[in-house]
């Protein structure tokens, strides 16, 4: 009897944790559907009376949107490959190397991170103007890679110290290169590492809004944060409607990665690499 | 196929000498364990010819050739591990053609060496799953078969049977031997089980300290250890090692004289196989301590003023702990130790002849 008043307990605690991250989303998509006079209506409704998809249309006829989209995902895949790429290769060095330093830059790496990113923006954004970068998207890509790439480090150093270094050890007796070894071997078992990395920095790189603001003022460069912000939220006006409908799109790529990723990620997790 | 030979190998850690100066050589075709306990060096050793640890002075040769700078893919050798260090994400087909796969074997040739190996090591049903679908024992085999397809000239196996049941390890310690014999490659297996190391090898290297304590073969090392630490690593019951004191060519256990001996007169350490002790007509008055019935016999603990020792006895043996008996032990078996150093005198024992002190003291 009382557990079972304890299971109900839980599972009311849970539904309602739930309603209260979904209710927001929930409204956000139920508002994009709405035509503009029930979004104002003083007697509001959770769903639409009369759906519309004309909000849509209007972003993506009528307005940069599709712009700010391309932008986005061009900044955010091009950060994420350059994250990738760097973190697993230092990650395989801070792991694997022996060398003299190898904690210093391990732990200045790690500084780095726990420095708050506004601190950095506006030398960020003087040296992007020496360099002759500002208001480009590749601006955006070194200043996103600069602060994921720290993390991105440790959360794979960590994850490749922990796969057995005999493995590797086995195929280069096997008669593997170094390279091979690396690829054969070690690449496979850190896969849900790279992947949750490359997810976290794609999420990071999508969805950042102060660094887009202050390096980027050209409207042909803006990724959607800035964008659709500047495009639709003024201070005498908010385009509700559009707006909603925006945010509904800038949603859909990352749930559409994450629901093609989550099997990924829990899959390997379990793989027993060695005997222990 | 390749002798294998150490000179002056060492290997530190910072400022910590992990294995120091070893000298050793074994013929092609031997079967060499490295025997010693946890922490001495011996998987160090392995490492060092396998080439995943770079000597810090010193030089491996291989038939002659010294390999200090030849990496581990192209030493030609085969390693086991204790972990077996499989590769997970790959079926055990995959796992044993790894191997020739690394070496641009052809595909045809690859699945028929598979095949191959996988018959003799009855991993046929297998071939399709992965490491972690299989038990401890079958990881071993495959591990095995991932050394086998290859025909390295050096098989080096660290601690390879370490992880399974006692049964299991049995039969795999005999399967080992006969692979060895069949195959006749040159073996180097660590293991800091003595029975392993003197079951199955042809030359044992026991190792303490980093140090090489005695090179020699099973029969060696267990008959004539080198000194004190071998002694008493090698054998189950282990060896007792009593004081002891060289009078004029008597040697005195607590008073009373245990045999006759050739060694200097001064203090000694004796060491006792269990195997050596027998109860009942000896002149040295004790107390059974401890009996242990094992099945086959029984061990029997004496303890008196000489100290401990431990007795083979039969295994109808009747006595309880707290009986007086008397022991003696078969003199030409006993083992003398330098006092301090330890080090074997290697000085021969005999039974008693003649009057003892206490006799005479009696006869006074």
């Amino acid at each position: 009897m009382k557990g079972r008043l304890a299971r109900w307990g839980w599972s009311l605690f849970a539904w309602g944790l739930i309603l209260l991250v979904a209710a927001p989303l929930v409204w956000m998509v139920a508002t994009s559907l709405k035509p503009e006079d029930e979004v104002f209506s003083l007697e509001p409704a959770l769903l639409p009376e009369e759906p519309t998809l004309e909000h849509y249309a209007t972003l993506l006829t009528e307005t940069g949107f599709a712009g700010y989209f391309a932008n986005s995902a061009t900044i955010a895949t091009a950060t994420t490959v350059v994250v990738v790429v760097l973190a697993v290769l230092g990650a395989f060095s801070l792991a694997r190397l022996r060398y003299r330093g190898r904690e210093t830059i391990a732990s200045a790496v790690l500084l780095c991170y726990m420095l708050p990113s506004v601190v950095l923006i506006i030398p960020l954004y003087l040296m992007m103007v020496k360099l002759g970068l500002a208001n480009t998207i590749a601006s955006l890509v070194i200043a996103y890679t600069s602060f994921a790439l720290p993390y991105a480090l440790w959360l794979l150093r960590t994850f490749m110290a922990a796969i057995p270094a005999e493995i590797e050890q086995a195929a280069l007796i096997d008669g593997a290169s170094r390279m091979g070894a690396f690829f054969d071997v070690l690449l496979p078992q850190a896969l849900p590492g790279i992947i949750s990395t490359a997810l976290f920095t794609f999420i990071l790189a999508w969805n950042e809004y102060l660094f887009a603001l202050v390096l980027v003022n050209a409207d042909d460069v803006r990724p959607l944060t800035t964008g659709v912000m500047t495009m639709l939220v003024s201070g005498f006006n908010i385009e509700w409607s559009l707006l909603m409908a925006a945010s509904v799109m800038m949603s859909v790529p990352l749930i559409i990665i994450l629901a093609f990723l989550q099997g990924y990620l829990v899959k390997g997790f379990g793989a027993g690499a060695v005997k222990g | 196929m390749a002798s294998i030979a150490f000179e002056g190998l060492t290997k530190r850690f910072g400022t910590t000498d992990v294995v120091r100066g070893i000298d050793l050589a074994v013929p092609s075709g031997a079967f060499l364990s490295l025997l010693g306990p946890s922490g001495c060096g011996k998987s160090t050793l392995l490492r060092m010819l396998a080439g995943l640890e770079n000597p810090s002075e010193g030089r491996i040769l291989f038939d002659g050739e010294v390999v200090n700078d030849v990496p581990p893919g192209r030493r030609d050798i085969a390693m086991v591990f204790q972990s077996y260090a499989l590769y997970p994400h790959m079926t055990v087909a995959q796992n044993i053609a790894y191997p020739l796969r690394k070496r641009g074997v052809k595909r045809a040739e690859r699945d028929a060496a598979v095949a191959r190996v996988a018959a003799m090591l009855q991993l046929d049903a297998l071939l399709a799953r992965r490491p972690r679908e299989l038990s401890g024992g079958q990881q071993q085999r495959v591990a095995l078969g991932r050394a086998l397809v290859r025909d390295p000239r050096i098989f080096l196996l660290d601690e390879p049977l370490s992880n399974l049941d006692a049964t299991l390890r049995s039969l795999m310690r005999s399967e080992l031997v006969a692979l060895h014999r069949r195959i006749g490659r040159t073996m180097v297996y660590v293991t800091h089980d003595q029975l392993e190391a003197m079951t199955m090898s042809t030359h044992v290297a026991v190792i303490d300290g980093g140090v090489l304590q005695q090179f020699g073969s099973p029969a060696d090392v267990y008959r004539r250890p080198a000194n004190r630490m071998v002694a008493g690593f090698i054998g189950t019951p282990a060896m007792a090692f009593l004081d002891g004191v060289v009078a004029a060519g008597r040697l005195l256990v607590a008073g009373d004289v245990l045999s006759m001996t050739g060694a200097a007169d001064g203090a000694v350490t004796i060491g006792v196989r269990a195997e050596d002790v027998t109860i009942g007509d000896g002149r040295i008055a004790a107390r059974v301590s401890h009996v242990e019935a094992v099945g086959h016999e029984t061990l029997v603990t004496l303890e008196g003023g000489f100290g401990r020792v431990t007795a083979r006895a039969a295994a109808d043996c009747a006595l309880v702990p707290g009986d007086a008996v008397a022991w003696a032990a078969r003199a030409e078996r006993l083992h003398l130790f330098d006092h301090r150093s330890g080090v074997s005198l290697d000085a021969p024992c005999s039974p008693v002849r003649g009057p003892t002190p206490r006799d005479e003291q009696q006869d006074g």
